[in-house]
């Protein structure tokens, strides 16, 4: 497909400097290899309807589950879902148990149907002692189970911080005794958790916030960020299939300098 | 009976060959199924005596670390009853070696000595005796003459270990009476003895293998350990049942026999079926090593793990929660303590569980003096460097809670110390790098992924640090887990 319209100022010159990719995969047709989402706008959706905010996030099920066969279809391989950050443990404690009883229902729901599509789940964070102890079993049989998958890998960063990950990689770091001079940052982040997830392609934040919010900071580095005005619980696959289209059209530089590929595996 | 004079033991050496090697009747039994069942009561006759049971009480990991113990005295009788008398020498002198290192005194102030010539001779006599009860109850008892041969090559054995090596009776005739004055008056109702019966069979833990499937191994356990135990109670001499107050289980005695029965008949298995030496490498194999069977047994396990999974997944909602998973690449100071420190399961750190270690080691590499020596020198060092910092008390050894309240002056210069002498150790062409080989060697598998793409080689410095973040940091590691931490 052709490039009908320049989306932003950047994209109009040719590519001036060595992109990540192999030449012959050019701008157009190029799926993201990695897509993350930020869930947001479930409160809003609710209050819109004067609804409770609860419902907002039960809402937020089906399209979960429109997004993950989108990009499926889509031939993306890694989809993160930012489904609750370490800053949420301070939503009124009411909303937090009905997320977890909600997250817990949603993932039993769906595990059979996540494991015969091949796709391979993991757990992003899950690491705080307030996470309800049959839901990290549930969190570990779904890993379990659906480890072994070669389809698209979902991972769902749930009690997660880009930065909590970032110390716990200069915690592990430390304790592997790396000196000084040997740390670079492939080294780097093969100390993060699953290090072998490669760098954000797309980051797609819905409900028009423009923030990072702590997600992911050290993957989202040369990532391409789309804020769709739709809330999270609107959001369908045809949106979803816009933002990779639109994707498509933008000129990805690198900031000039390719750099290294992350995801290799912990030396 | 053979030419083979048993009351010199320096003949042993020139005439060992005539007895020991591929046509021994010990190597007829050693692959016989019903030896396994042999194996255990030998064990408990061994620990019915006063200072055996005294010594595995103090020195032995039998409890925490059973089928690595299995596999070391499995390995151990194969080679002093081998083929090669170059083996069997060098054996005989590490056994002495190792045997030398245990002694003490127990809980009464009785002193005990592995090297003791009577205790040696009594743990031989059990092992012979066990076979030929073993044959009995099966209900195929041996003829005199073989019973004279495996006497002869048992008497052969304990003569190989040396000038201290204690004395059977010269005759078979003669063995009967001393093994029942010795069944009616030395052995007590030890500690050891109560383990082994009624602690060690409850709380067996899984062998590698199965050690992510606690529930299935729990419910094999629960079924199988009562029934072993009934079944060596009853196969136990009346007078030792008597004076340990043992139970007269009704039907044991017929269990027993149809047992030791059901299991002799394994033999007529097509050849290849029953391989002792390959059960007991399949026992002390660790799932993540690169062993082809162990591919093998890792995807079936993966496969009944993620069935679980699924299982659990699909199981409409309990209303209690269940307990919480721990996992993690570190663990806390407790669970080092439990898994790799306390060797001998007693709750307690101590000289002992150190020794295991340095013996457990030293065991892998197949050392010869004068490296061995270093090796335990060097965890002796350890020890004192330990009591020194963490023993507040002050009672001698060191309990689970001083352990957890100085973690962080663990790693002092004497642990590294231990790192560098056992890089030396495994380093056996002393090339200042660990290769693929001497790798094997120390860890059972071989290099990591991620160590061959940084040249094939395990540096020094490398290997000191890796070691040194095992005991101090208590960091998980693929390659010292399965070699201290699992059964």
């Amino acid at each position: 497909m052709k490039v009908e319209q320049a989306h932003g100022g950047s994209s109009s010159s040719p590519v001036p400097f060595g992109p990540r990719r192999p030449a012959g995969e050019g701008r157009d047709g190029r799926v993201p290899r990695h897509v993350a989402c930020v869930m947001d706008g479930n409160g809003r959706w609710a209050a819109q309807r004067s609804l409770p905010r609860t419902s907002g996030h039960t809402a937020a099920e089906a399209t979960v589950i429109d997004v993950i066969e989108a990009a499926r279809a889509a031939g993306v391989e890694w989809l993160s879902l930012y489904a609750f950050s370490t800053e949420n443990w301070s939503r009124p404690s009411g909303e937090v148990d009905f997320l977890m009883h909600l997250v817990r229902r949603v993932v039993r729901k769906h595990a059979p149907l996540l494991h015969a599509r091949g796709i391979r789940c993991r757990f992003l964070g899950v690491s705080d002692a307030r996470i309800p102890a049959p839901l990290a079993q549930d969190f570990a049989d779904l890993m379990t189970l659906t480890g072994a998958n070669r389809g698209m890998t979902l991972t769902v960063a749930f009690d997660h911080g880009g930065r909590s990950d970032i110390v716990e990689a200069a915690r592990s770091l430390i304790r592997a005794g790396v000196p000084a001079e040997a740390l670079d940052e492939q080294v780097f982040a093969a100390h993060l958790p699953f290090p072998d997830t490669p760098d954000v392609d797309l980051v797609i934040r819905t409900s028009g916030e423009q923030r990072i919010s702590n997600f992911m900071l050290w993957q989202v580095a040369y990532a391409e960020w789309m804020f769709p005005p739709v809330l999270w619980p609107d959001f369908r696959a045809t949106h979803f299939a816009e933002c990779v289209h639109t994707y498509q059209q933008r000129d990805r530089r690198f900031g000039g300098v390719a750099p290294h590929a992350n995801g290799d595996l912990r030396p | 009976m053979t030419s083979f004079n048993p009351g010199a033991p320096g003949d042993a050496h020139h005439d060992g060959a005539s007895v020991f090697g591929p046509e021994s009747e010990f190597h007829r039994f050693a692959n016989d199924p019903r030896w396994a069942l042999a194996l255990i009561r030998a064990t408990v006759l061994e620990a019915a005596h006063p200072q055996v049971g005294a010594a595995l009480i103090d020195n032995s990991t039998f409890v925490t670390h059973p089928w690595r113990r299995l596999r070391n005295t499995f390995l151990s009788l194969q080679r002093m009853f081998g083929a090669d008398d170059q083996v069997r020498e060098r054996e005989a002198a590490r056994l002495n070696r190792l045997h030398a290192r245990i002694n003490g005194a127990d809980a009464h102030e009785q002193p005990y000595d592995a090297m003791d010539p009577g205790v040696r001779a009594w743990v031989v006599a059990t092992l012979f005796e066990s076979v030929v009860t073993m044959c009995r109850l099966s209900g195929q008892p041996l003829e005199q003459a073989t019973m004279e041969r495996l006497y002869a090559e048992h008497q052969a054995f304990l003569a190989l270990l040396g000038d201290r090596s204690g004395h059977l009776p010269p005759t078979l005739r003669e063995f009967w009476p001393y093994f029942d004055r010795m069944v009616a008056e030395e052995l007590e109702n030890t500690e050891a003895l109560r383990i082994i019966l009624y602690k060690l069979f409850d709380h067996l833990p899984a062998p590698a293998v199965l050690g992510d499937l606690p529930t299935l191994w729990a419910a094999g356990r629960t079924l199988a350990g009562p029934v072993i135990g009934a079944i060596t109670v009853a196969s136990l001499p009346e007078p030792l049942r008597r004076r340990a107050g043992l139970p007269d289980i009704p039907g044991a005695r017929t269990l027993t026999q149809s047992a030791y029965l059901a299991m002799g008949l394994a033999r007529f298995l097509p050849a290849g079926w029953v391989q002792t030496d390959e059960l007991v490498d399949l026992l002390s194999l660790t799932p993540d090593s690169d062993d082809p069977r162990a591919r093998t047994l890792t995807a079936v396990r993966d496969g009944i793990k993620r069935a679980g999974a699924l299982l659990r997944l699909i199981t409409p909602l309990p209303p209690e929660p269940g307990p919480a998973p721990s996992a993690g690449p570190a663990r806390s100071a407790e669970e080092f303590f439990h898994d790799v420190l306390d060797q001998t399961g007693d709750g307690y750190l101590d000289w002992p569980d150190l020794a295991a270690m340095a013996r457990e080691l030293s065991g892998r590499l197949d050392l010869d003096e004068p490296k061995e020596t270093r090796l335990y020198n060097a965890f002796a060092d350890w020890w004192r460097e330990l009591q020194a910092s963490l023993d507040a008390d002050g009672d001698g050894r060191i309990s689970k809670a001083e352990y957890a309240a100085a973690v962080p002056s663990l790693a002092g210069p004497a642990l590294i110390k231990v790192a560098e002498v056992l890089f030396d150790a495994a380093d056996s062409d002393g090339n200042q790098s660990i290769d693929e080989q001497e790798y094997r060697a120390l860890f059972r598998t071989g290099f990591r992924r991620s160590m061959t793409d940084t040249g094939a080689t395990y540096s020094r410095s490398a290997f000191v640090k890796d070691f040194v973040s095992f005991m101090s940091g208590r960091q998980r590691s693929s390659a010292y887990d399965p070699l201290l931490a699992e059964a």
